[in-house]
């Protein structure tokens, strides 16, 4: 019997022989029982064995997975019933009871019980929470080889060697182990009724229906999942089918086929098909409407035992004598064609069917292929023909078909095709516009046919092509098991060929200049000339691919969408409950085919590879996009960088100090390390720390981290390689209170004292040394005491000859004041990027050496760092040193390590606001920031609000008596502790500002005190100047409060100038009626404004420019308000209207738009050039450019500005 | 025994030292105490005589036993007299370092006259010194090293948990460090100043600069002017006050007149002028293009 083309094997595994199996009803995992007392679970996807369990005693037949609990079950030789779980991998209880061997288990689907049969010839039902049998069911006179529960109704199905199958009713006992209540009367006595109790007066299962027709004993019953359908597998060969109905039972045909025992069987869980295997070492698929065998599949020499469907998914695994296989019947994968924006596809009722990617439209069937191939056999591939709209379908049926077919100008219904061209082929693909290219592995020769179907060439592959994909225009890609081939048709010439292994897929980018090759494990991504750009591979199977516009290759996993750049990083970007394949990606839209052939859009983030696309592409700008519209911290983002050579930038995304450490140790950021390190505190950090800054010459780090290490050997050697003789001293003192002879002797050594290096010899008693010492240096006088000492005299002793005393070098240069000159750490241009945007005020470290030093100071640097390094690999000689507590040289150490900063530096370095700056004392960068802010220049009015802000920055905390009091600095941030976050209260803020000092500026309008308003109005906008808010919104609102000052001060100061004029000359009055008019136009407070308009009427009336106080008297109508002022104004009005005439004629147009020179007050008409003040947005005539604002009194006039900042974002 | 514990007889006049009630340590009965601890006491009060500003007595005690000498150095510094005092510290430092009223005094000293280094180095040389330790993590936030400071009172935390003045440093180090500490600061200084046997200036003080942290200003208001009220020449307070007023945006000149009388080379008054200065330079660097 021939194989099955359709049946695809997904896993399996050697073992000995499976006598049981269960699918997990979510994982892919599978439970397999095996006849030598082993359960195994597998991991079918991966091919893995997660666990075994061995707690039977022989063979194990039964086993079953829980639908939701994490538990199985099993059942063996050995009369046990073991529960078990497998999250804890222990057997949890064991049921006892049946006498003889157990040969099935099965959960409930919803109730607590597991239905065991047994070879004793009963069925039990146990309950597992209360772990007891709660219904023993007798009746079979022999093994009972199978019992299953129905998926819906109180239903058990039994098969017994006795040749019947039996269907038993358990209603009785789902009632008797409900609640209570529900138990009627009419219940009871149904119950009680003695015809239907068994022999044993047993009314919680009785039999309903025994099926008799087998001759021979019933291995396997199973229950169809929807249909009133039983099917069950005998030792005679046989598979029966049988219906029942609520009163009768009755056989409705038998499959015929199997030529030896037929083990087991069960229906397709979604087609209507069975599924049986039997020790003829077959499984065969049957036809459940015909009852014709359908497929069949032999394995050479195992015989079948046991056949397990998936609740859910089309997978079927079967358990023979060397172990399981799981396997498919038929490909899953819906043959597709993109063109363009349409997707053509062929759905599972093999319709031909398009979808419009950008309207998300299916269109409705356009064909129907139900004549291709056979019926059971789904279509392989489909190829589009845009030019011609014609379709070319591959199907696997008969040693492989195609046909060749027109599409349907509309889409009408699934219409048979008419014009149908069709061949011997596995492969069909076009090539051309009027070209395509079938293929056939059986006669190895690829026909170039054209649209007739006529064959115009004939191409040889190479040996073992085994398919044959489009190879860009006019060119095929050849597959072999090892190898890809790039041949042109034209030429009939081989252009390229690459080695990769086992291509199943080909897709080709959007531009057609890359092209991915897919195997079961491996992405090739090659260019359209078959040169090899980059290869990954995965562990689990790869399902198909499709190219982003930007060129980043997306594909699917079995169980993630991932993407690849062209240089072969990748990395995933989300995860997939079900297996799709993959289209088409656009944007944040994934397009996909489900396995049921269903269009779908998957959303994803595709964030991540831009960010990395831009980097490898060193796009700083779209990085610095990215970074600031999306989060982007996750460790795998850091690694990449860091991994990528990119430390510095992923320092820019770290907060866990230890990475920080990592990162900064690898860009050679020693600050940032050493701020690190203070906060990990660990020995090991400070040893990476300071062979990195020894590396770097930065040798007063290298100090600290040997303190902190107490690595006083090391320090020692520190000290004198850069001869600081001071802290030598200290060091030897240390050694003396350490009691560390070895190191005092070191010391002393370094420090060529001699007397201290004499003295200890003879602390410890060698005295033999100490007078040679003594000797040596011509210590005369010491030597002798210590003859003396020991009661010897000169002539006793024999002393080598003495050489001129060691004296040690000391370093010239005194290299421990400074650090080694280093170039300033450059910043890439992504940080200076990332810095220019997020903090433009920041200040850029000064090159603190001078020029002209530079390069001698350089030249000297290297050649000591030669040495230094020569020296440094001995010194890892000394790390054996006995660490005690040393409570001095504790305090040594941390008085050495320095004062930190205070927390005003912090306040500085956090926050971008001048008002912050100036809380933390730092007043020449809040200059700086006012500056560049808003052009500020002239700095004397702002006195008070700095010194105001500075004066509450901190407070006074007496402490110990006789000392100042501690000094702790008031945060605004008061819940903050992050020193990175912390920041200063800042007095007057936005809310009193509004509440009061506004008010005070109305009331002095109000009250005609003008003078004092103008200055209310400029402390308003000094105090908004230097001030910090909390929010967006908060900007907003200070914004028009600026707004707000900037009219009244304008306005008062127009008003103050008009009343200083004289009038007495002509000019004077022409220019005060001037004044009056425009002390109108800024725009005022309603109210306000009304006083103004009042003041312009009556002083224009009264100089008989009737038309002006018309204007205004009309304006001050329209406003509306107190009937008096009304009135007045209608009076007014009433005498202008007689006569419009102005006496005096003025420069205002009540018609005009323009705004007032806030210098000259005069009228700056819309269209006319002038300057804004960056700071209050004044207007003023060119000609006052670079002069101070008349309105803030400390800004600029059209200075450039990068505008106020006020705010402190929360990730800043 | 630790003359100090919960047991001795000093507890109680060392607790008034240290919570701030120098007048009730000067007024102590000292006669019914044991001749060991007649010493340590004489300490005390003269020190809280110094606190009070009254630095004749402990300027006219004979330098004959190593205390005694300390705090005469302690009152020179007071005085005024601080090239002497520092001369006197560190001949004390060099002679006396196991002593313990050597080492807070000679400290303290030193540590007022900038020699933070020698200071340290004095006090590490105590064993279970409490005073040392407040005097250790005073400096060490002097410096900026909170971390260090927090060691220090994790470390004599572990052997006096319920001393006042791990207490006390313990609040120091939570005004630095903020955040929920604040709240915990405010607590200590609270329970001291509601409290008659420690109610003092310095307790009050504390409980209103933890408000001023904690943002209550209302609260923290409501202190100070009654503790003003009570003590109105206490430069503390009255430093504290102006921040306040600052802080709410009102008036302040008249306070800082008023410091200036009291202690005029209090922080606040020097930081205030140097910054003023600093402005001053800093504003002249500017100047707009065009002058009108």
């Amino acid at each position: 019997m021939q194989s099955s083309p359709n049946m695809l094997t997904k896993f399996e595994s050697k073992s000995s022989r499976a006598k049981g199996i269960a699918f997990h009803p979510k994982r892919p995992w599978i439970l397999v029982s095996l006849h030598s007392s082993t359960i195994q679970l597998w991991d079918y996807r991966m091919g893995t064995l997660i666990d075994r369990f061995e707690e039977h005693d022989g063979p194990v037949r039964g086993i079953d997975f829980h639908p939701t609990q994490p538990l199985f079950v099993s059942g063996g030789d050995d009369y046990k019933i073991k529960v078990w779980n497998y999250q804890t991998r222990r057997c949890l209880f064991t049921l006892n009871g049946h006498l003889d061997y157990v040969r099935t288990v099965f959960f409930h689907p919803e109730l607590p019980w597991i239905l065991s049969a047994s070879d004793d010839q009963t069925i039990r039902i146990w309950n597992w929470q209360n772990r007891s049998l709660i219904c023993t069911m007798t009746g079979h006179n022999h093994y009972v080889m199978c019992a299953r529960f129905h998926p819906t109704e109180d239903l058990i199905a039994s098969a017994s060697l006795d040749q019947s199958v039996r269907i038993w009713d358990i209603s009785g006992l789902r009632k008797k182990h409900s609640a209570p209540t529900s138990v009627s009367f009419e219940d009871q006595m149904a119950r009680a009724n003695p015809n239907q109790a068994d022999m044993f007066g047993n009314t919680d299962a009785i039999v309903k229906f025994v099926l008799e027709g087998h001759d021979r004993g019933v291995n396997w019953v199973s229950f169809h999942p929807t249909l009133p359908l039983i099917v069950s597998a005998g030792d005679d060969r046989l598979i029966k089918l049988w219906r029942m109905s609520d009163t009768k039972a009755w056989e409705v045909d038998t499959c015929r086929g199997h030529y030896q025992n037929a083990s087991a069987c069960l229906f397709h869980p979604h087609q209507d098909l069975i599924l049986s295997v039997g020790e003829d070492k077959t499984i065969r698929a049957w036809d459940l409407n015909k009852r014709t065998s359908v497929q069949s599949f032999k394995r050479d020499l195992d015989r079948f035992w046991v056949i397990a469907a998936h609740p859910e998914m089309n997978l079927f695994a079967a358990g023979h004598d060397t172990g399981v296989m799981v396997f498919k019947l038929e490909r899953e994968r819906p043959a597709s064609a993109v063109y363009q924006n349409q997707l053509f596809y062929i759905t599972k009722e093999k319709h031909v069917k398009s979808y419009d990617f950008g309207k998300n439209i299916e269109s409705p069937p356009m064909l129907s292929l139900l004549k291709l191939g056979s019926p059971w056999v789904p279509p392989r591939t489909l190829s589009y023909n845009p030019a011609e709209r014609a379709i070319l379908v591959t199907s696997p049926t008969d040693g492989g078909t195609y046909e060749l077919i027109h599409l349907p100008r509309d889409a009408t219904g699934a219409v048979e095709p008419t014009d149908v061209k069709r061949g011997q082929a596995t492969s069909a693909v076009f090539v051309a516009r009027n070209r395509f290219a079938v293929f056939s592995p059986a006669s190895q020769q690829v026909d170039i046919k054209d649209l007739s179907n006529s064959t115009t060439k004939t191409i040889k592959p190479p040996a073992g092509t085994t398919d044959i994909y489009f190879g860009g225009t006019g060119c095929l890609l050849f597959i072999t098991p090892t190898t890809v081939t790039l041949f042109d048709i034209q030429q009939k010439k081989q252009l390229a060929e690459l080695a990769v292994s086992g291509v199943k897929y080909v897709v080709w980018s959007n531009d057609g200049l890359y092209c991915a090759l897919l195997s079961k494990h491996n992405v090739t991504i090659v260019t359209k000339t078959l040169e090899q750009v980059s290869t990954l591979h995965e562990t689990i199977r790869i399902k198909s691919a499709t190219w982003d516009d930007s060129g980043v290759l997306i594909y699917s996993t079995l169980n993630h969408v991932k993407y690849s750049l062209l240089n072969g990083d990748n990395g995933i970007i989300r995860t997939l409950d079900q297996t799709v394949y993959l289209v088409r990606v656009k944007g944040r839209n994934v397009y996909c085919l489900d396995r049921n052939a269903q269009p779908q859009i998957l959303a994803i983030d595709p964030t991540e590879y831009r960010f990395k696309l831009a980097l490898v592409k060193r796009n700083y700008d779209e990085m610095l996009q990215i970074i600031k519209t999306s989060s982007l911290v996750g460790q795998s983002i850091i690694s990449y960088l860091q991994k990528k050579g990119y430390p510095e930038i992923a320092l820019q995304f770290v907060q866990d100090p230890q990475t920080r450490f990592d990162l900064a140790l690898e860009c050679g950021n020693l600050d940032v390390a050493t701020e690190m390190a203070r906060e990990l505190d660990r020995p090991q950090i400070w040893s990476r720390l300071g062979a990195e800054a020894l590396a770097h010459g930065n040798h007063q780090t290298v100090e600290m981290t040997y303190q902190k290490q107490r690595n006083f050997d090391k320090l020692s050697f520190l000290y004198l390689a850069t001869g600081d003789q001071e802290k030598l001293a200290r060091m030897a003192k240390i050694a003396e209170h350490r009691g560390d002879f070895t190191s005092r002797f070191q010391n002393a050594v370094y420090r060529g004292d001699v007397e201290d290096r004499i003295q200890m010899f003879k602390e410890v008693d060698q005295y033999p040394l100490a007078y040679l010492t003594a000797k040596s240096h011509g210590l005369t006088e010491e030597a002798e005491s210590i003859l003396e000492a020991c009661g010897l005299t000169e002539d006793q002793i024999t002393i080598p000859s003495l050489q001129e005393p060691f004296k040690v070098a000391h370093p010239i240069v005194p290299t421990f004041k400074s650090n080694w000159p280093v170039k300033a750490a450059g910043h890439s241009s992504f940080e200076k990027a990332l810095l220019g945007e997020v903090n433009d005020e920041e200040e850029v470290a000064q090159d603190s050496f001078e020029t002209g030093d530079h390069d001698t100071a350089a030249v000297l640097a290297k050649d000591t760092m030669e040495e230094e390094e020569e020296d440094a690999s001995g010194w890892d000689m000394g790390d054996d040193i006995n660490v005690e507590e040393d409570v001095e040289f504790v305090n040594v150490e941390s008085t050495e390590a320095g004062a930190g900063s205070s927390e005003a530096d912090l306040w500085a370095r956090n926050s971008p606001l001048a008002a912050d700056h100036v809380a933390a004392g730092s007043f020449d960068t809040a200059m700086q920031l006012l500056n560049r802010q808003v052009g500020a220049v002239q700095f004397a009015p702002l006195k008070d609000r700095f010194l105001e802000i500075y004066k509450c920055s901190k407070t006074y905390l007496p402490a110990s008596t006789g000392l100042p009091p501690l000094v702790n600095y008031v945060r605004r941030t008061t819940e903050e502790t992050d020193s990175r976050k912390v920041l200063p209260a800042i007095p007057r803020d936005l809310e009193t500002v509004a509440s009061v000092d506004l008010q005070e500026g109305y009331a002095a309008m109000r009250t005609n005190k003008l003078e004092d308003g103008v200055k209310t109005f400029k402390r308003i906008l000094h105090t908004l100047l230097v001030n910090a808010v909390s929010s967006d919104s908060e900007v907003e609102q200070a914004k028009k409060i600026i707004a707000t000052a900037r009219e009244y001060i304008l306005a008062m100061s127009i008003e103050l100038e008009r009343r200083s004029l004289s009038t007495d000359t002509p000019e004077g009055l022409k220019r005060s009626l001037e004044l009056s008019a425009y002390f109108t136009i800024p725009k005022l407070e309603v109210a306000h404004r009304q006083l103004a308009l009042m003041a312009a009427m009556k002083l224009a009336f009264a100089n008989k420019n009737y038309n002006s106080a018309l204007g205004f008297a009309n304006r001050m109508l329209a406003n509306g308000g107190s009937p008096k002022l009304m009135d007045q104004a209608k009076k007014i009005k009433a005498q202008c209207e007689r006569n419009p005439q102005d006496a005096i004629d003025i420069e205002f147009d009540q018609f005009a738009e323009f705004d007032i020179c806030a210098a000259s007050f005069t009228p700056i008409f819309s269209g006319s050039p002038c300057v804004i003040d960056p700071f209050t947005g004044a207007k003023y005539h060119e000609q006052y450019k670079g002069s101070v604002c008349r309105i803030s009194d400390v800004t600029e006039i059209g200075a450039p500005a990068s505008g106020l900042r006020l705010f402190v974002p929360a990730q800043y | 025994m630790d003359p100090f514990s919960t047991e001795g007889e000093l507890l109680n006049i060392h607790n008034a030292f240290h919570s701030g009630q120098y007048q009730n340590v000067v007024d102590f009965d000292t006669t019914a105490l044991s001749t060991e601890n007649q010493l340590p006491a004489r300490v005390l009060k003269l020190r809280a005589q110094i606190a009070l500003g009254q630095t004749e007595n402990a300027l006219e005690v004979e330098e004959d036993t190593p205390d005694l000498a300390a705090v005469k150095a302690l009152a020179k510094q007071s005085a005024g007299d601080t090239d002497a005092a520092l001369q006197l510290a560190q001949d004390l430092a060099e002679n006396y370092p196991e002593n313990n009223t050597v080492q807070v005094l000679a400290a303290t000293v030193l540590q007022a006259q900038g020699h933070s280094e020698d200071a340290l180095s004095l006090l590490s040389k105590h064993q279970d010194n409490l005073e040392a330790v407040a005097l250790i993590v005073q400096i060490h936030l002097q410096q900026n090293r909170t971390d260090l400071a927090l060691k220090e009172v994790q470390a004599a935390k572990r052997w006096a948990q319920d001393s006042l003045l791990v207490n006390l440093a313990e609040s120091w180090v939570g005004l630095r460090v903020g955040g929920e500490k604040y709240q915990s600061a405010f607590y200590v200084y609270e329970e001291l100043a509601s409290a008659p046997s420690t109610s003092a200036a310095l307790s009050i003080v504390g409980q209103a600069v933890a408000e001023l942290h904690l943002g209550r200003l209302p609260e923290a208001e409501a202190a100070l002017t009654a503790a003003l009220e009570q003590y109105p020449d206490h430069a503390e307070i009255i430093a504290n006050t102006i921040v306040l007023n600052v802080l709410a945006g009102k008036p302040s000149a008249e306070l800082e007149a008023q410091l200036n009388q009291i202690h005029s080379s209090h922080p606040l008054l020097i930081d205030i002028q140097e910054k003023s200065d600093l402005f001053d330079v800093a504003a002249a660097k500017y100047s707009p293009k065009v002058s009108s």
